[in-house]
């Protein structure tokens, strides 16, 4: 996978913009977080709907074929966390430190 | 990306910036009283920065305001690539007839800058306006489904001074604004115009969806229009003055002041009155991280006074109550300084 990137710094909104890049690890992560608790639940929901649910299938460790399977969407995965990292903006526009402080 | 992602990963995003725009805000504000030992009316903006900008809550609430939107646009389940993977067909759904001008040449001001953090703007790419719609419909977090609401509350606005006949809607972009005055006023007909292409392609067709007949959607500069003199009783624009560099606006007021007929009116909704200094604090740093350039000018700018010399005359500024449930007042969570500009043009030229 090819990270696309604008060349763009990000605002700095933190004194240390380490932490705005670590936040965008963060939110990114809380976001694939909440798309996968939902799925969960859909998939819990719908498995206990039909009692076809089977909690010792789902414990077992995924197969060989399993996980190069879901080679893509892993990849997929590590790019929206890491990519924060680079510290650039998607949309252009204003950019740097920004201050209202009398001069 | 499934659709349940997209939905669980937006519906995530806008429950953190419903957080945001409520519990974060409030507790911002109340550190800023609690650190702030004059009257919050006298203060400048440079005053209360000075109180908030080195604060770690303001720094978070600052974050955060920047990227839920670069989230909500861009990224793994952004709007932007929602779209762009379903580009063939949902753009093979839309019909209408946009009249669009390709030889075009859109402003620096309007290509420049990204706004609302909008990758590749409102008119780089055809599926630009079905981002911006289904964008829009969580900008005001607090308004919901209300936020239709407002464009109708609008037209209560335009209707108090009698129906209007002839209509142009500067900057009317997919119809959130032009739509509601087509349906309240069908005897009229209604001109919207706009730079974007994809959005006046999407305005057409949810206006033939919607079976208005009184309305067309041109692509066209809002300062240069190709429309007779006196040829309109009324000139509209919701949230466009904020887009324009102080230059683009003059040209925009002395383009409605040509184009309405003696006595017409002109009604803008944009944002503007702001109280205290804590308020306007908050809204130049929304522009700043929205990506906004132009709505800290618009809100330093003496609107009335430019009007008078514009050569408007009966002009107004009034805040407006973007929903029936909201108290201006009162209200203690985040919102736009939403305003209604009115002027009108003299009877007699002076």
């Amino acid at each position: 996978m090819t990270t696309q990137r604008s060349g763009r710094p990000e605002q700095q909104l933190f004194e240390d913009p380490a932490v705005d890049r670590l936040m965008g690890v963060l939110m990114a992560l809380a976001t694939e977080h909440y798309v996968l608790r939902d799925r969960v639940r859909a998939l819990e929901g719908q498995l206990a709907k039909t009692g076809t649910l089977d909690v010792s299938a789902l414990d077992a460790e995924p197969t060989a074929a399993e996980l190069a399977a879901a080679q893509a969407d892993r990849d997929a995965f590590a790019e929206a966390l890491l990519k924060p990292l680079l510290g650039e903006q998607q949309a252009k526009g204003a950019t740097g430190p920004f201050s209202l402080k009398k001069k | 990306m499934d659709e349940r992602a997209f939905s669980a990963a937006q519906g995530f995003l806008l429950a953190a910036k419903m957080y945001w725009t409520t519990t974060l805000y409030r507790a911002l504000r109340d550190e800023f009283l609690a650190k702030s030992s004059v009257d919050q009316k006298e203060q400048s903006v440079e005053d209360v920065a000075a109180i908030l900008e080195d604060s770690p809550l303001y720094q978070y609430f600052a974050w955060l305001e920047r990227h839920l939107q670069r989230m909500k646009y861009a990224g793994r389940y952004g709007l932007v690539p929602y779209h762009d993977e379903r580009r063939g067909e949902l753009l093979a759904a839309l019909t209408g007839d946009a009249e669009l001008d390709r030889d075009l040449e859109l402003p620096g001001y309007y290509t420049g800058v990204d706004i609302h953090q909008h990758p590749g703007g409102l008119w780089s790419d055809a599926t630009a306006a079905l981002v911006y719609e289904r964008g829009a419909r969580s900008t005001t977090p607090m308004l919901g489904e209300a936020h239709k609401d407002l464009h109708d509350r609008f037209t209560d606005v335009v209707a108090a001074a009698g129906p209007p006949r002839r209509i142009l809607d500067m900057g009317g972009g997919f119809g959130k604004s032009t739509g509601p005055l087509a349906e309240r006023f069908p005897d009229s007909s209604v001109e919207s115009v706009d730079l974007s292409a994809p959005c006046v392609t999407l305005g057409a067709h949810l206006a033939k969806q919607r079976q208005l007949d009184n309305v067309r959607y041109r692509q066209m500069d809002a300062r240069s229009t190709d429309y007779s003199d006196a040829s309109f009783d009324l000139v509209t624009s919701t949230m466009v003055l904020h887009e324009l560099p102080t230059k683009a606006l003059e040209e925009l007021f002395d383009e409605a002041l040509r184009v309405l007929e003696p006595g017409g009116r002109m009604v803008h909704l944009d944002f503007y009155s702001i109280p205290d200094g804590f308020r306007r604090f908050i809204h130049y740093g929304h522009a700043r991280r929205n990506n906004e350039p132009f709505m800290q000018p618009l809100a330093s700018t003496d609107l009335a006074a430019l009007l008078k010399k514009k050569g408007f005359v009966d002009i107004e500024i009034t805040p407006f109550k973007e929903s029936e449930e909201i108290d201006i007042e009162k209200n203690d969570a985040w919102r736009f300084p939403w305003t209604v500009v009115t002027a009108t043009k003299p009877e007699v030229s002076s």
